[in-house]
């Protein structure tokens, strides 16, 4: 690794004075695992790297009265065994779990996560279907703003230097929305999204209709998508496997997936039909699988 | 430079490095701890497997400086003095290991899930363990050896866990 400068912050506030301090020259380090293979295969170093994975006010999963609020430094490990995330938002749990293997999981951070900003990132989907928003804090204070906005394309935020992701907030109206989140790997372990996707729908009380659908496509655009037009033909549609399959193909028609060495973008397509069926029967299975629960 | 003090295999050791440090190339190159290996070095083979604070983690992409004040288990601290660990136990006796360079990695991530859970499926253990590529591909027998480990060490009859007991683990 080419020499840079370290220095760590001890909690968010700190962090921000150093974000401030070193303009665009920084660099922050998370759980590392993307950034630190980055390092190693880079020739132009950043200035300084600021450590913020001793800062452990940016950990914290808690409740309170606008969600479910998850800190940017929360490890993909911690994401799998919070009682809270298992209870009101599983689909996070399975996008976690599909995140590499333990060791980069226990590391990893959501935060990191999205903000490197692959378009195969397996936190976003299921984010984005349970409409997510992110809290962003700088020099000039702190803004709220929809997940979707962070993301403007392969590798870039919207986030400019001194800026800092403080953390995901899963708007209370969501929690519990069933939803459910899947990939398609080259392989089980250890394999980014050739497609990945979630979908979070509430069902309409009485009539067994798809109610506010929200479908999410990863690694088949720069960046997370939803997928507007299969959810407007989902809105108030009675729900079927039948209705779950033309979900997944017209939103296969909104994605612009491209051809590389993993895989070939009519593949891809394919694959995004296959794994919305599978998102929004799985979400559905699990909602009637509560209600069970809850009658017994 | 940057100053890191972790304790290692229960010993408080201190070492001045550059930032750019991994906390593999520290244990290694610095405190001299070879069993610990560099395969890939991007975080994919889990050759680098140890253990920070009870985690697995991969040591080639973490700083030594983000170890600073924490606890690292290596392969090199996972016997008690004359004593293997049982999971060291049954990989020798069932072969379960071949040429042997995934073996530190892999022991590590095999303790870090039975420290976690001591009666894994092998759908466990197979989760636990993806992150380790043994380059014989040996793996039935590597999932066999964590099960046989786990069966020992839940059984409190058998040797092993007695001195586990009596002298407690790191």
């Amino acid at each position: 690794m080419k020499s840079f400068g370290y220095v760590a912050a001890m909690d968010a506030k700190h962090a921000i004075e150093l974000l401030a301090e070193h303009g665009a020259a920084a660099k922050i380090l998370a759980g590392g695992t993307d950034l630190l293979v980055e390092l190693k295969d880079t020739q132009r170093p950043p200035g300084i790297v600021v450590d913020i994975s001793r800062a452990r006010d940016l950990k914290d999963i808690v409740l309170t009265d606008e969600g479910l609020r998850i800190g940017a430094l929360a490890t993909h490990g911690e994401i799998m065994r919070s009682a809270l995330i298992r209870d009101l938002c599983p689909a996070l749990i399975e996008a976690a779990h599909s995140i590499g293997a333990v060791q980069t999981r226990n590391l990893g951070t959501i935060g990191g996560n999205l903000m490197t900003c692959v378009p195969s990132m397996d936190s976003g989907p299921a984010l984005i279907a349970l409409e997510a928003q992110v809290t962003v804090a700088g020099a000039d204070g702190q803004r709220r703003m929809p997940l979707v906005d962070l993301f403007v394309g392969p590798r870039k935020t919207s986030l400019t230097p001194g800026q800092l992701l403080v953390e995901i907030v899963i708007p209370k109206p969501n929690l519990g929305k069933p939803a459910a989140f899947q990939k398609f790997g080259l392989r089980k372990g250890q394999a980014l999204a050739l497609v990945n996707a979630a979908a979070a729908f509430w069902i309409d009380d009485g009539k067994d209709a798809f109610k506010a659908p929200c479908i999410a496509l990863g690694a088949v655009a720069p960046t997370v998508i939803r997928a507007p037009q299969a959810e407007a033909y989902l809105a108030g549609r009675a729900i079927t496997p039948e209705a779950m399959a033309e979900a997944g193909r017209i939103a296969a028609t909104e994605a612009k997936p491209i051809s590389d060495f993993r895989a070939s973008a009519d593949y891809r397509r394919d694959l995004i039909a296959v794994l919305v069926k599978r998102c929004l029967a799985a979400a559905y299975a699990r909602a009637t699988a509560k209600t069970k629960e809850r009658v017994s | 430079m940057t100053d890191v003090t972790i304790t290692v295999n229960g010993s408080v050791r201190s070492a001045s490095v550059p930032p750019e440090t991994t906390l593999l190339k520290l244990l290694r190159d610095v405190f001299q701890l070879t069993g610990t290996k560099l395969g890939c070095d991007v975080g994919d083979c889990g050759a680098c497997t140890v253990l920070v604070d009870g985690m697995a983690v991969n040591a080639c992409l973490m700083l030594a400086a983000q170890a600073d004040g924490r606890q690292v288990l290596t392969i090199e601290g996972l016997a008690m003095k004359d004593r293997l660990h049982p999971l060291q136990k049954v990989f020798e006796e069932s072969g379960a290991l071949q040429c042997g360079f995934c073996g530190p990695g892999m022991l590590l991530s095999a303790k870090a899930l039975l420290d976690d859970n001591p009666d894994p499926s092998s759908h466990d253990i197979r989760d636990a363990l993806a992150g380790n590529l043994c380059r014989c591909t040996g793996y039935s027998k590597i999932v066999e050896a964590v099960q046989d480990a786990a069966r020992a060490m839940r059984d409190p009859r058998t040797e092993d866990t007695r001195q586990l007991e009596m002298h407690g683990h790191d």
